[in-house]
């Protein structure tokens, strides 16, 4: 009844917005970092070396970088004031995609503005409710979060253990020959990185290559951190192991 | 239907909002427009398939022929058939700072829009409607620029490291205390990237067992950050506050759907100003119900910071609101401070909670340094800080270029949808063929505009879109409404029915009412 309504209202009491947390958390007290961070640091006012920074070559405090930088500030300003769609696409932005397509020897490249966002959207992009997905248990946050967006089935294989990923698709297969129709339009994707940021190693990338064409599913390897480290010229992953590019998928 | 509302003293100026209908015949010809476009898209198709007519989309490599194939084939039938047709007035390069007016670089197709070739030449001073551009501070020159480049040679160009581990330069926390300072609020913490901001922060404060209430054209990453927690998700209708009282009467009292338990929290998401239509949240209602049933507010202020507001403060200070009644205040970087990135403000205790719990916090890094100092130039010279009234002068300058704009273009007779004082104006196009033709006449005028049809809009609603800029002059815009009402009656684009009569050329103040006839 209504008064009985009201009186719900009343008494509902929610839970506080956010718990409290404790004062001395860790993570509450951020070390401030002033001055540059290159291969010397300077924390809490603090000089040390610097083991901590994702600066694999360099580049942070290279000459002729930041000189690129000043003249193309000089030219556009600092923001872009837009998508990609709406006016955001700046003629650097097209050099950049096709310089990295012809670096990388793949047809075509595309660039994104926030790297934890790029293998999050690029995973539901392809990847939609209903598809499976094999994945590493050690892959990075970004993944899980692209594989939640994705609402795919997902199954984790442990880590760098081609023969529990065999296993794995062996039991689809099978499953496969119970409903050949449905069998037919759900697509199957391998998520790999090149070189896992949570454990520090690389992925057996021949072994995952043959079972690729023996199992026809596709593979999505990450190489944020292994691109420009691994590899005779820089190109990561597979120029590490002298495999063709155009075998990934992306 | 226009609806002027002075609810109970709750608005302290009128709320003008107008959304008019579709005319019947409008909505019947833009129907038979799809459905031809339809037939034509399956008869093409048949053609490629019995390979009559080349096929031009990309086709998987010869080894791989008998995988699953990637694309089924109706879900590309709008991209194939439709989007190629008109697809040149989207992803249109230009080459100069995106400011009141840009350099387009001109590109030709000899296929139908499958491959663009450049001509190399460039369309130079193209008047730009359609970057996100309100305060005009994208510029290459001038007081922010030069901080910026100091800071780039000083700190190098990025930071290579999350925000948790060694990515805290100092120059984050002078912005972040800024931030606080400009919104009123206890403390305020920034992220990178703005569509990461809310996918990434929403998950952090609701889980399972929570609610959460998203208006109907919530923008993607709020859906996005929603459907990663895991809460309950219920929509109510666009900015109607019925809807939304009607949907917490109903969530308290029944709780959750299956067990009746109660609800852990509810939290309510709603935006500024709303991109695709220019309406702006009718926010002291929403504050009102948010205080009668205990609900947490989550406001997304991506286009109003700094585009609404005697001072730019965005659209608490447009109402004459407490900040310290919006729970958590949302905004971005990327729109009225040219910089990139995004910010949570609230009170302390919320922005401790997230230091420490959110997503982005821990796995991504933080802003880069000379894109700080842009952000901490721009904001300085909006609150006054630097010494001038430059801030100020933008400020007003949008609001009267809102006004003046607006008016024009209800003079003429185009559909406008919108809030009056909103700087996102759409002008309704209806017809799918309508939308490729009015992108590609303004750009032959040399006015580059934005036009969005499905799926961004609802299939009959396509529109054009401006994005109005304190940067843009009286004879800018002077010029843009000229060629806007040639293109108009070129293509029939006058449906209004509502029709103003022109006012008297006067400065805009609150005593003057407007005459319609109908």
């Amino acid at each position: 009844s209504l008064q009985e309504k009201e009186e719900l209202i009343e008494e509902w009491q929610p839970e506080p917005l956010v718990p409290p947390v404790s004062k001395d958390h860790p993570a509450l007290n951020y070390n401030i970092v002033s001055g540059p961070p290159t291969h010397k640091i300077t924390v809490n006012g603090k000089e040390c070396i610097n083991f901590a920074s994702f600066n694999f070559l360099g580049l942070l405090d290279n000459e002729k970088v930041k000189n690129a930088a000043q003249a193309s500030l000089k030219k556009y300003g600092v923001g872009t004031c837009g998508p990609r769609g709406f006016y955001g696409t700046f003629d650097v932005h097209l050099e950049l995609e096709e310089r990295l397509a012809k670096f990388m020897r793949t047809e075509e490249a595309i660039i994104y503005s926030y790297g934890f966002a790029t293998i999050a959207s690029a995973i539901p992009a392809y990847s939609k409710r209903g598809d499976i997905v094999f994945v590493d248990e050690a892959a990075c946050f970004a993944i899980q979060k692209g594989l939640q967006a994705s609402r795919s089935n997902i199954k984790l294989f442990k880590h760098n253990d081609m023969v529990h990923l065999e296993q794995l698709l062996k039991e689809q297969e099978a499953e496969d020959q119970k409903n050949p129709r449905k069998a037919r339009v759900t697509r199957r994707f391998i998520v790999v990185e090149g070189l896992y940021m949570n454990a520090g190693d690389i992925c057996p990338l021949p072994e995952l290559i043959k079972l690729k064409y023996k199992y026809k599913v596709r593979i999505f390897l990450e190489e944020s951190l292994s691109f420009g480290v691994l590899g005779e010229h820089g190109r990561g992953i597979t120029e590490h192991f002298g495999i063709n590019v155009s075998v990934i998928f992306l | 239907i226009h609806h002027i509302v002075q609810n109970g003293g709750l608005y302290k100026r009128p709320f003008n909002e107008a959304f008019e209908e579709t005319p019947m015949l409008v909505a019947v010809l833009t129907y038979v427009g799809y459905g031809v476009l339809t037939l034509f898209g399956y008869l093409r198709d048949f053609l490629r398939q019995w390979k009559i007519e080349k096929c031009q989309n990309a086709t998987e490599r010869e080894e791989q022929k008998d995988f699953v194939p990637l694309y089924q084939d109706f879900e590309n039938f709008y991209n194939r058939n439709l989007y190629m047709r008109i697809r040149d007035s989207w992803n249109r390069p230009i080459c100069s700072v995106p400011g009141a007016k840009v350099d387009v670089i001109e590109r030709v197709s000899h296929d139908y829009n499958w491959t663009f070739t450049y001509t190399g030449r460039v369309i130079k001073d193209v008047i730009n409607m359609g970057s996100y551009n309100y305060l005009g501070f994208a510029q290459n020159n001038g007081a922010c620029q030069e901080a910026a480049a100091e800071v780039l040679s000083q700190y190098g160009a990025g930071v290579c490291s999350t925000r948790q581990e060694m990515g805290n330069l100092d120059k984050h926390e002078e912005l972040e205390k800024l931030v606080a300072r400009f919104l009123g609020v206890e403390s305020a913490m920034t992220y990178g990237m703005g569509f990461a901001t809310n996918s990434m922060n929403i998950p952090a404060l609701v889980g399972k067992g929570c609610l959460i209430l998203s208006d109907e054209l919530n923008h993607a990453s709020l859906v996005l950050g929603a459907r990663l927690s895991g809460a309950t998700i219920r929509i109510f209708k666009h900015n109607n506050m019925q809807s939304l009282e009607k949907l917490l009467k109903d969530a308290i009292v029944h709780g959750q759907p299956r067990t009746r338990r109660p609800w852990k929290k509810i939290l309510i998401l709603v935006e500024g100003i709303y991109s695709m239509e220019g309406s702006i949240v009718r926010l002291p209602e929403v504050i009102a119900l948010k205080k009668k049933y205990k609900s947490y507010l989550y406001l997304d202020e991506a286009h109003s910071i700094g585009a609404l507001g005697p001072t730019g403060r965005g659209v608490v200070e447009y109402f004459g609101l407490n900040p310290e009644d919006v729970d958590v205040m949302m905004g971005t970087f990327t729109k009225s401070f040219g910089a990139a990135g995004g910010y949570i403000g609230g009170k302390k205790e919320l922005i401790d909670y997230l230091r420490t719990h959110s997503h982005s916090a821990v796995y991504a890094t933080s802003l880069s340094p000379p894109v700080v100092q842009q952000i901490i130039t721009s904001m300085k010279c909006i609150m006054g800080e630097d010494g001038s009234t430059l801030g100020k002068a933008c400020v007003q300058q949008l609001a009267e270029n809102t006004r003046y704009f607006r008016r024009r273009l209800k003079e003429m007779g185009f559909i406008i949808y919108g809030n009056e004082d909103s700087p996102v104006v759409p002008l309704m196009l209806y017809m799918p063929a309508k939308i490729g033709a009015f992108g590609r006449e303004m750009l032959k005028r040399n006015i580059g505009v934005v036009v969005v049809g499905f799926p961004a809009t609802p299939i009959i609603e396509s529109r054009a879109r401006f994005c109005l800029s304190a940067a843009h002059t009286k004879e800018i815009l002077d010029t843009a409404l000229k060629e806007i009402s040639e293109v108009g009656d070129l293509l029939q684009l006058k449906y209004s029915r509502h029709r103003l009569v022109p006012l008297l050329d006067r400065p805009f103040d609150e005593t003057t009412y407007e005459e319609t006839e109908d």
